[in-house]
């Protein structure tokens, strides 16, 4: 086929399978791709600048915002570091809480994903049983911290909520109920021939490419690689907990699909050994707000790989530089080459697959006219909303909804 | 002599321009001082080719006042972290792009462009990032002296307080 027989496909700001901004511009002959380009950047909020005008407490609940669905990992990574150039030692049990938090936003964010990438492919009943199942974890996150994302728990020298009996019984039903889904959807992965059929082979990334375009967390360990920081560097305590790293060869979306679902059940059991080996203790220890002049590099694992924080502080209340690498930054690099060759219809699940997060929650905020801005609440949201549905004839209100019910 | 020991001695006794520049950190953390631009091309292909460092995670751009840094972090395979640092002028901040080395680079380096205002020789075309279309040249976010205080994003211009001795200069002519 000629060169004149190409055809040029912008797909994007806005998005068919994502919710946030990305734009990709897709060179077709035929059905197949045979050029493509990623354009992203259409969320950068200026977030490093930011933190370069204030102290490193506001920095935290600042760095929580980077991203709604793995929100915990980026304070994870703030704090651990500020901890490091500061030379304090957080108590044991914080460090526990910090891995529990991490493990449960793992579980809910791996979940999130398989739902996601069911819809993608048109496989809507397991979209609605991930994401039911999703909401036991969101509930569980919103017992701990106050709120289903942007928990909070993290503060510099610790965590800010402890965990108490009841609440680590709770957790514990949660987890044994999670993990007879999980179980299931194992079985599903494994042995749904549908799901081979239409993931097998696609978004192909080899143990090589994976490496040379930087890949991480899920997506490197689909090829074949045994990264994961939690074992190649190990923080907070995951050094003395037993588990596994998954990985598969399957090198494509498939592979991509086995290796988070059985990260599932391994969340599950690091969730039990913290619940269980949780010493008693403090929950933060003391930090002075004037942090040592130095540089630190902290990084944690996060849902969707590897989460780099640089910090740098002048001897000040204020950082001077902060610069984070989020894994979804990393993994964009092996984006095109994974589209190359690829159907036109593949397009949406290639993307999905490597659970890109390009940022969110800004919902919270309205801007008003200039400068002047007003916050809304959670009750005042959802008024404005049935308001402006009303504005349109639709009376939500109406609508008789049963009442949740809680898997747990 | 831990890993990280050996590491820089290594490099120490191939390249004396690193001598009593390279700092074992802690665990998994070796830090470089400021190279220059010749340095930094001098040392680089052994650190990649010899070293085994074969993963660039990411280059972190920072404002040092007159120069630019580039803090390149390169990952072996036992995940050890060499933070090989590069600096050049702000008034001639030209770098080479290690894109066609290390793919994972390239949205970092044009990054350094669109935020720092750095050269970098030999990145591919592309789309900028991070920064919208339309915004003003010659605007770098993150370097120290840029406030966004100044800046408008509903006209996307800087509007920076004109100095009171340029006023006066500007009312006498």
């Amino acid at each position: 086929m000629s060169e004149l027989n190409r055809v040029v496909i912008p797909i994007g700001p806005q998005h068919p399978s994502l919710k946030e901004p990305g734009c990709f511009t897709v060179t077709l002959e035929g059905e197949k791709i045979v050029d493509a380009v990623v354009g992203i950047g259409y969320n950068h909020r200026g977030i490093e600048k930011a933190c370069e005008s204030r102290n490193y407490t506001q920095v935290v609940y600042l760095l929580e915002r980077i991203c709604g669905i793995c929100s915990h990992t980026h304070t994870t990574a703030f704090c651990q570091g500020v901890e490091e150039l500061a030379g304090v030692e957080i108590p044991k049990r914080a460090a526990y809480i910090r891995v529990l938090v991490a493990e449960i936003e793992r579980l809910h964010s791996h979940l999130l994903w398989l739902g996601v990438a069911a819809h993608e492919i048109g496989f809507d009943t397991m979209f609605m049983y991930t994401w039911r199942d999703r909401e036991a974890v969101l509930d569980i996150l919103a017992e701990i911290g106050g709120n289903r994302v942007n928990y909070a728990i993290n503060t510099i020298g610790g965590v800010r909520r402890d965990i108490d009996d009841s609440l680590k019984q709770d957790i514990l039903k949660m987890t044994d109920a999670l993990e007879e889904q999980v179980k299931y959807y194992r079985e599903l992965a494994l042995t749904e021939t549908t799901l081979a059929a239409r993931l097998a082979g696609i978004g192909k990334l080899s143990r090589e490419d994976a490496l040379k375009y930087g890949a991480v967390g899920p997506v490197i360990r689909a090829s074949g690689v045994d990264f994961d920081i939690r074992t190649v560097d190990p923080y907070a305590v995951y050094g003395e907990i037993p588990f596994k790293v998954i990985t598969d060869t399957h090198a494509d979306i498939f592979g991509r699909t086995v290796v988070r679902v059985l990260e599932l059940l391994e969340s599950i059991e690091i969730v039990r050994f913290c619940i269980k080996n949780m010493p008693d203790g403090d929950i933060v220890a003391k930090v002075p707000r004037r942090i040592p002049a130095g540089e630190v590099i902290s990084r944690t694992e996060a849902p969707r790989g590897e989460d780099i924080h640089y910090i740098r502080s002048n001897g000040t209340e204020i950082p001077d530089r902060v610069r984070v690498r989020a894994p979804s930054e990393a993994n964009w690099h092996a984006m095109r080459h994974m589209l190359l060759g690829q159907y036109l219809a593949d397009v949406p699940i290639t993307i999905a697959a490597i659970d890109p997060c390009f940022s969110c929650t800004d919902r919270a905020v309205v801007v008003k006219s200039g400068r002047e801005t007003e916050f809304m609440d959670w009750a005042q949201l959802r008024q404005y909303s049935i308001e402006w549905y009303k504005k349109k004839g639709i009376d939500v209100t109406s609508i008789k909804m049963p009442e949740r019910r809680r898997y747990f | 002599m831990s890993n990280e020991e050996a590491i820089i001695q290594r490099l120490v006794e191939k390249f004396d321009i690193l001598k009593d520049r390279l700092h074992f950190q802690r665990s998994k953390r070796i830090f470089s001082d400021f190279l220059t631009r010749e340095e930094f091309e001098t040392v680089l292909p052994y650190v990649r080719d010899e070293m085994g460092f074969n993963r660039a995670s990411h280059v972190v751009g920072t404002d040092e006042g007159e120069d630019l840094g580039f803090i390149y972090l390169l990952t072996n395979d036992d995940g050890v972290i060499l933070a090989l640092k590069e600096k050049a002028p702000k008034s001639n901040p030209k770098i080479k792009a290690l894109t066609g080395d290390y793919p994972s680079l390239e949205f970092h380096e044009r990054e350094l462009v669109g935020l720092f205002g750095a050269e970098v020789e030999g990145l591919p075309a592309g789309p900028p990032y991070p920064l919208p279309d339309g915004w003003p040249e010659g605007n770098y976010p993150l370097r120290k002296e840029w406030n966004p205080e100044y800046f408008d994003n509903r006209t996307m211009s800087y509007n920076p307080p004109v100095e009171a001795e340029e006023k006066e200069a500007e009312q006498s002519e």
